[in-house]
């Protein structure tokens, strides 16, 4: 086991090389930039290839070229690179290339602060391209040794799904320094949990089977198969087609494949839900730390409070808000946005709240002053904008 | 398309939709011909397309592997790929003037300037014919299209002293020819030039379009006007008085000196870098 003090930055490198990525292409932005330096330093020495594109359009392109080529791609950006990828995140969405996509989230709207987390790509993330009927696959880490699992996890499912899945952090994990360790024996890769697929090729003449099925192989260009793929809509030969019969087909699949495998995706962690808390705090990415401090305060303090940590964000895990409660979404930005996604999971009879900081953490006495003023049927607004029922 | 399309040619796309009287198939068919005289087979080459009318009735056509970019972005992808594919597998991508020229000039210029291997065919139909016949970047100067009604005003980049040739050439591209759809073996001899230049390589070839064009632009929607006004446009002698755009066919730019193309470039310095031990190197390397 190799343990160094580093960044989540550096921890995302790592883990796309320890999962075989041999190309990254990027367009510099803070605070993703070092991701990019990093890569640059890092691939040549394991015979892989970094580009620095013109812009994210072409980053993104590039990576998918690559991986049509049968080499395992990675891109980072962050929020105003983010939104550029909908052109590219549709066509190897709509082709099933997988490609791995970062986006360390910093405050909106548009360039807003460059330096500073936020979280205001939740929707984006979900819907990266336009068009509809497709899913989306989101990973969100809250450490650097998590950024570094769930890096690994993304080239995992790209591959199985065979298709783009987003790394949602924000800008304290991956700017943030913390200890990172790098598994180098089986074992320890095992014992982390740890999982690598290889890239393989699709031979045809089938493009896709249209079902729900995963673990097809993505097209590989090359190997003189008569392999196709576009942005249009396919036959299950690849071939372009305008009929709605075909379509129906195509986006039942990519809504589907990803939908009826979700056991494969979803992960979350509970933390003191046992007992069927009064507040359940939610929350992912940085703030989720706070959380987690902040339901250990409240039990301190005798107050029934827990917490939902989201680790994948898409497909939403409905599943994680069975419990009747009052909920607490705890998010780095002022418009709430997982809030809708937790009022729209929870039962009914939930009360759910919202909790928005930007720019930086909320503060653990915060969000048990919060708890204890629902608990006691208190209003929380103080800045309505900050602390709003919802 | 004759012994060509069963040697080359994916039977579900022939006919194609292309409309009546289309000039593509002439440019489609010049490079087929390309391939078959340099004695290519289907897996020698990786075939991409764009959108518009190029991109649509060119794409999956090849009997090898295909793909096809949104528009304007088929110059990333394939730099991409020329990364993870063999140096010896050609890239050919059949793309329209709005595609390479408009769109997609940023990813052209970039993939120009780092000598991607690829060879890139422009089938100019004069604008942007399939989405109903809007004036585009290398329609004739005052063109009345369906988005100039009183006849084009935008500056376009074949005209009044401008050529996109020339910024490609100053952009670093090894080779360029012009020729339009009408010429025969000569266009034929310069994709094959083309095919086997080791870098980018790019030949633009004009061909007319009947229905949009032609119909607005020229005012007539029989092929033999469109054809007519190609030819009489395609090298007229100088005793000749053509007015408006015309055209200087042939080989425009080749480089004596071949300058590193790019993915054997990216080889040679990730192996470089191997050699040096894994360490970071003050960049003299490569």
């Amino acid at each position: 086991m190799k343990r160094i003090f580093e960044t989540g930055n550096a921890a995302i490198t790592e883990a796309a090389i320890f999962a075989g990525c041999k190309v990254f292409a990027g367009y510099p932005i803070t605070p993703a930039t070092e991701i990019a330096e990093n890569m640059s330093r890092r691939l040549p020495q394991v015979d892989g290839y970094y580009v620095q594109a013109e812009d994210e359009l072409s980053a993104m392109h590039i990576c998918i070229g690559a991986s049509l080529g049968g080499l395992k791609a990675m891109t980072s950006t962050s929020g105003p690179g983010y939104i550029l990828f909908a052109d590219p995140y549709g066509w190897a969405l709509g082709s099933e290339i997988p490609v791995v996509v970062v986006n360390a989230q910093r405050v909106g709207p548009v360039s807003g602060i460059t330096g500073a987390p936020g979280q205001g790509e939740f929707y984006l993330s979900r819907y990266p391209t336009h068009g509809g009927n497709f899913e989306s696959i989101v990973l969100a880490p809250n450490s650097v040794q998590e950024a570094f699992a769930l890096t690994v996890e993304a080239f995992y499912l790209a591959e199985r799904f065979r298709m783009p899945v987003t790394v949602l952090a924000d800008q304290i994990v991956t700017d943030g320094w913390e200890t990172l360790l790098i598994p180098e024996t089986p074992a320890e890769i095992e014992a982390m949990g740890l999982r690598v697929q290889p890239r393989r090729i699709n031979y045809g003449p089938e493009f896709y089977p249209a079902t729900d099925e995963i673990d097809v192989p993505p097209v590989v260009l090359g190997h003189n198969t008569g392999a196709a793929c576009s942005d249009w809509t396919p036959t299950a030969e690849g071939f372009d087609t305008e009929e709605i019969e075909w379509q129906h087909k195509h986006a039942h699949r990519l809504i589907y494949k990803v939908r009826n495998h979700k056991e494969l995706i979803t992960r979350y962690e509970e933390i003191d839900t046992a007992d069927n808390p009064e507040v359940i705090l939610v929350a992912y990415g940085s703030p989720s730390r706070v959380l987690k401090s902040a339901v250990k305060a409240a039990r301190e303090q005798g107050l029934k409070v827990g917490g939902i940590r989201l680790v994948s964000i898409w497909p939403f895990p409905d599943e994680a808000f069975g419990r009747s409660a009052k909920y607490l979404s705890v998010e780095l930005n002022y418009d709430g946005q997982l809030v809708r996604e937790v009022q729209r999971a929870a039962p009914k009879d939930s009360d759910i709240h919202f909790l928005g900081r930007c720019g930086e953490l909320p503060k653990v006495a915060e969000l048990v002053a919060a708890a204890r003023d629902l608990i006691n049927g208190q209003p929380l607004a103080s800045i309505k904008w900050q602390r709003e029922a919802w | 398309m004759d012994y060509l399309a069963t040697k080359y040619l994916k039977t579900k796309k022939i006919p194609s939709t292309a409309c009546s009287g289309c000039g593509l198939g002439q440019v489609h068919k010049k490079v087929l011909l390309a391939i078959d005289e340099l004695g290519l087979a289907t897996g020698d080459i990786v075939w991409g397309t764009g959108i518009g009318c190029s991109g649509r009735q060119t794409f999956n056509t090849w009997q090898g592997d295909n793909f096809a970019g949104t528009h304007g972005r088929v110059y990333a992808i394939a730099t991409g790929l020329r990364l993870a594919l063999p140096p010896e597998k050609k890239i050919v991508l059949t793309v329209g003037d709005g595609d390479a020229f408009g769109i997609g000039l940023l990813h052209l210029l970039h993939s120009v300037r780092r000598n991607v291997d690829m060879t890139v065919v422009v089938a100019d139909n004069f604008g942007y014919q399939s989405t109903g016949g809007q004036y585009g970047y290398t329609t004739p100067s005052g063109s009345v299209t369906d988005s100039s009604p009183y006849g084009m005003q935008d500056p376009n980049w074949v005209q009044d002293g401008r050529d996109i040739l020339d910024i490609l050439r100053a952009a670093g591209a090894g080779f360029l020819a012009r020729h339009t759809s009408v010429e025969g073996q000569n266009a034929v001899e310069s994709i094959k030039k083309a095919i086997q230049f080791k870098g980018f390589s790019l030949v633009h070839i004009a061909y007319p379009c009947i229905t949009n064009f032609a119909g607005k632009a020229l005012g007539s929607r029989k092929p033999v006007v469109a054809y007519r006004w190609l030819k009489e446009r395609t090298n007229p002698a100088p005793d000749q008085a053509i007015d408006g755009i015309t055209f200087r066919t042939g080989i425009y730019h080749q480089a004596t000196a071949g300058r590193p193309e790019f993915s054997e470039q990216m080889r040679n310095f990730t192996a470089a870098v191997r050699k040096e031990g894994q360490h970071e190197t003050n960049g003299n390397i490569g």
